[in-house]
């Protein structure tokens, strides 16, 4: 049958591509553009409001000259600014205050001054947290890409001193972006809000996480931020060496992912362990005596460094620096002569 | 794939994304590849430009999938024929590379300035932000922004607040990203009266109600504290030159800190990653956008060469900025394991002359510690748009003043030797946060790989404020010839 597909393709192409051309030159002209969902929705207006009677609204005042990259405001948004800006003015803090940073939060999410007031008015009426909660996650969702929407998640849960369901939440979250920065920052303020360092799941979902994508160095930040970061002071041996086991399985995945590389340099750095103590390892990835064996420029990298720790290795370091600019990872080539450069400067002050 | 931090409060990227809408995009990037598919067998500059990229290319790949791989992969695929050949038929220049557009990317800003639509509501708090990218994009094009001054002045006063320093808009509450775009914007028009519209005391004020107890910095009252706190407060005290002492009402005097600099570097220090590079605050992931505040940050506080080795580990530093030049692309990722995104070309790309400040130059190490001609490379050929010009993301993104902002200024990092001396300006920056008065520019790079014309090369940049040297000049030398507030 591959046949009559080809020569179904082919007759929908002729046929559909007068349609198609017209439809794309509509689009670029604008006229074929589906309008947003939001704009369907009847506009709320509070001049008709017997509610907000009372209220003088305070009108954007432009001064007579022309802003620069002025915003020609709907009637709508521009009208809920006013009564905003005077309800602020007032320091009114009540429910028909929540109704009106609701209402301007669905048409500008990223507006920092509406959260800090919708905050304070929380505050304020002694608003059930977990009411606020339940607003904020389908919102959450919608706009993922928001400084606001996740500092005002932080003050609440921090006022409401529960992480019950917050961790459920996240994980939504990062279902939609595995790496997105606000959440997994949010993460590390509950894990210290709330202790949760020693709490056995935590790390098993971090190791999850990891699982799922290697490279995903978000998951291995938080993973030292439990391990090591969030605590301070020096890991123990044992942890050291659990760490290193767990790393090293992770590298023979994808030997050329730097995410575990930084990770176990890290550790050892933490624990106070020379780089030398996984020299058998890094072998395996890049030995100096098989050019042209290498699974790894980052064990080249590391490998040069453990040559420059050792007596009278220089050369080797050298040789593995070489290796690096000229043939494993030639776009760092500046780098690499500088870190070159840094040995002979360590041999000439010696 | 927009990374979802931006430096901003909310960068017009994203928010313009939600806006427009998606198959526009999908249909403009497919309409590109098909226009390179048909132009046939290489031509010489493309056979030159595809043997390059096999010099810079990782010859290592694992074979085992995830997530982030692919979509690498995915990315890969849609930039390369940029890097390879010239889908957008710019005019090249003598090295083979699509030239500066200027034109192009001057209309776009100028557009920028203009009034927006009302579906770009979701900019109403970044107004001073699109300001900022814009004005200084057009003095980077050689572009006279004098005519701009009183406006600029009158936007601005619109937004300041009673209680003092520059929320987005009128009526809003003051924030530390809309006052350091505030601010900017006010040094690059400069002149008298613009100055003059700042209430540098109630500023003062301001600025003594973000420092926290722990030397850092929140972005406003209430809100959240990271490493661009920092950053911002610094570029205003220090460019408005306002005295160091916290204000008697600052609430970090109960802790025990007399200025806005005490337990400051210490606080920076806490955000070096376990991988060398810098985080929004302690314990978060390292990323570019953060390494830069960061390193302006204590480029303000001292001479880099002090203040960088006191507070951070310098080699690990400059292994993890290393490592976010992409490979073959040329251009800069904000995270290990991302994609390469033109806006890192500043925060990334502008680390290495407060970085080279410390490390070079010498006989034994050459000075020179990034690929320049990459990111000039990547810039000009993939991150140029053609349809209403500005630059961009990546190709298949669209462009806009941030991406545009922050290319051109990469691209001044890849093109110009800014030098920190001390024995310039000797009779500016004396006192009070006085180091970044002291760089200038040894004139452009001419090596071997150079890749940019003479006309490609922009106006040259300071490396710490991100304005022109002028600007950063003339508006400290305003405000120390002034007394009192």
């Amino acid at each position: 049958m591959p046949v009559f597909h080809l020569l179904r393709d082919w007759l929908s192409a002729i046929i559909l591509s007068p349609y198609r051309m017209l439809q794309s030159v509509l689009y670029r002209l604008n006229i074929l553009r589906p309008l947003p969902a939001e704009n369907k929705k009847m506009p709320k207006f509070y001049q008709d409001d017997e509610a907000w009677a009372d209220i003088e609204p305070l009108p954007q005042d432009d001064g007579g000259m022309h802003p620069l990259a002025a915003i020609a405001y709907t009637e709508e948004y521009s009208e809920a600014m006013g009564y905003l800006r005077a309800v602020m003015a007032n320091s009114e803090f009540s429910q028909r205050v929540l109704g009106l940073t609701e209402h301007i939060i669905s048409m500008n999410p990223a507006h920092y001054t509406v959260w800090l007031y919708r905050a304070k008015t929380i505050s304020e009426l002694g608003i059930p947290l977990q009411d606020e909660i339940a607003w904020l996650n389908p919102t959450a969702l919608k706009h993922l890409k928001n400084y606001q929407i996740w500092h005002h998640r932080h003050t609440i849960i921090d006022a409401l001193g529960s992480s019950e369901g917050e961790t459920d939440f996240i994980n939504t979250m990062l279902g939609q972006d595995s790496k997105n920065y606000h959440v997994w920052s949010y993460r590390q303020w509950l894990v210290k809000r709330f202790v949760l360092f020693d709490k056995p799941e935590e790390l098993e979902w971090t190791a999850d996480m990891i699982e799922a994508d290697v490279r995903n160095n978000s998951a291995w930040n938080h993973r030292y931020y439990l391990v090591v970061g969030g605590r301070g002071g020096k890991p123990n041996e044992e942890l050291a060496k659990r760490e290193i086991e767990y790393t090293k399985a992770a590298i023979r995945k994808a030997p050329q992912n730097q995410s575990p590389w930084n990770y176990v340099l890290g550790i050892l750095r933490a624990a106070q362990l020379p780089k030398s103590t996984i020299k058998d390892f890094v072998l395996e990835f890049a030995d100096i005596n098989k050019p042209d064996d290498v699974y790894s420029s980052h064990a080249l990298d590391l490998l040069a460094d453990i040559y420059a720790e050792e007596e009278n290795n220089k050369g080797n370091a050298e040789k593995a620096l070489d290796l690096l600019a000229t043939k494993y990872d030639p776009i760092r080539a500046n780098y690499w002569k500088y870190r070159k450069g840094l040995l002979q400067q360590a041999q000439v002050a010696a | 794939m927009t990374d979802p931090l931006r430096f901003s409060a909310e960068a017009s990227s994203s928010r313009l994304e939600e806006i427009l809408d998606g198959s526009e995009r999908i249909e403009e990037l497919s309409d590109t590849d098909n226009e390179y598919e048909d132009m046939g067998a290489a031509t010489l500059e493309e056979q030159v430009n595809i043997a390059y990229l096999d010099t810079v290319r990782i010859p290592i790949r694992d074979s085992y999938a995830t997530e982030t791989s692919k979509v690498q992969d995915d990315t890969a695929e849609i930039i390369l024929p940029y890097l390879e050949g010239n889908p957008n038929d710019f005019p090249l220049n003598a090295y083979g590379i699509p030239k500066l557009q200027r034109d192009l990317h001057v209309k776009m800003l100028e557009r920028a300035l203009k009034t927006w639509p009302a579906q770009a509501a979701m900019m109403d708090a970044s107004r001073p932000w699109i300001v900022y990218w814009s004005l200084q994009s057009m003095t980077a094009l050689g572009i006279d922004i004098h005519p701009y001054q009183k406006r600029v002045a009158h936007t601005f006063s619109l937004a300041q607040h009673p209680t003092g320093a520059f929320g987005g808009g009128y009526g809003q509450l003051p924030h530390l990203a809309c006052t350091y775009a505030a601010v900017l914007s006010i040094a690059i028009v400069g002149g008298e009266a613009t100055y003059q519209s700042v209430d540098r005391k109630t500023m003062w004020h301001f600025l003594g109600r973000m420092k926290q107890a722990d030397g850092g910095f929140t972005m406003c009252e209430g809100g959240e504290e990271d490493i661009r706190g920092a950053f911002c407060a610094m570029v205003i005290i220090s460019l408005l030159n306002l005295p160091l002492d916290l204000p008697q009402d600052a609430p970090a005097r109960k802790n025990g800190f007399m200025t806005f600099t005490d337990g400051l570097g210490k606080w920076i220090s806490r955000c070096q990653s376990w991988d060398g590079g810098l985080s929004a605050a302690p314990g978060n992931e390292a990323h570019g956008a953060y390494a830069f505040c960061g390193l302006g940050c204590l480029a303000i506080l001292g001479p880099p060469e002090e203040t960088l080795p006191d507070y951070l580990n310098l080699p690990l530093l400059v292994h993890w900025l290393s490592s976010r030049q992409c490979s073959p692309e040329g251009g800069y990722n904000g995270r290990t394991n991302k994609l390469v995104d033109g806006c890192y070309s500043h925060w990334v790309g502008g680390c290495w002359a407060i970085v080279e400040a410390v490390t070079g130059p010498s006989e034994l190490t050459s000075s020179h510690l990034w690929n320049r001609s990459a990111l000039a490379r990547y810039i000009l050929s993939a991150c140029q748009e053609k349809k209403g010009g500005g630059l961009k993301d990546k190709p298949g993104k669209h462009p806009d003043a941030y991406h545009t902002c922050y290319n051109l200024a990469g691209l001044s990092a890849a093109q110009y030797k800014y030098v920190y001396d001390e024995n310039v300006n000797k009779d500016i920056g004396i006192a009070n946060l006085g180091a970044p008065y002291h760089w200038k520019s040894q004139g452009v790079y001419e090596d071997d790989d150079v890749v940019c014309d003479h006309e490609d090369v922009i106006r040259s940049i300071h490396p710490v404020f991100v304005i022109p040297y002028r600007s950063v000049y003339e508006c400290r030398r305003y405000f120390e010839a002034k007394e009192g507030f």
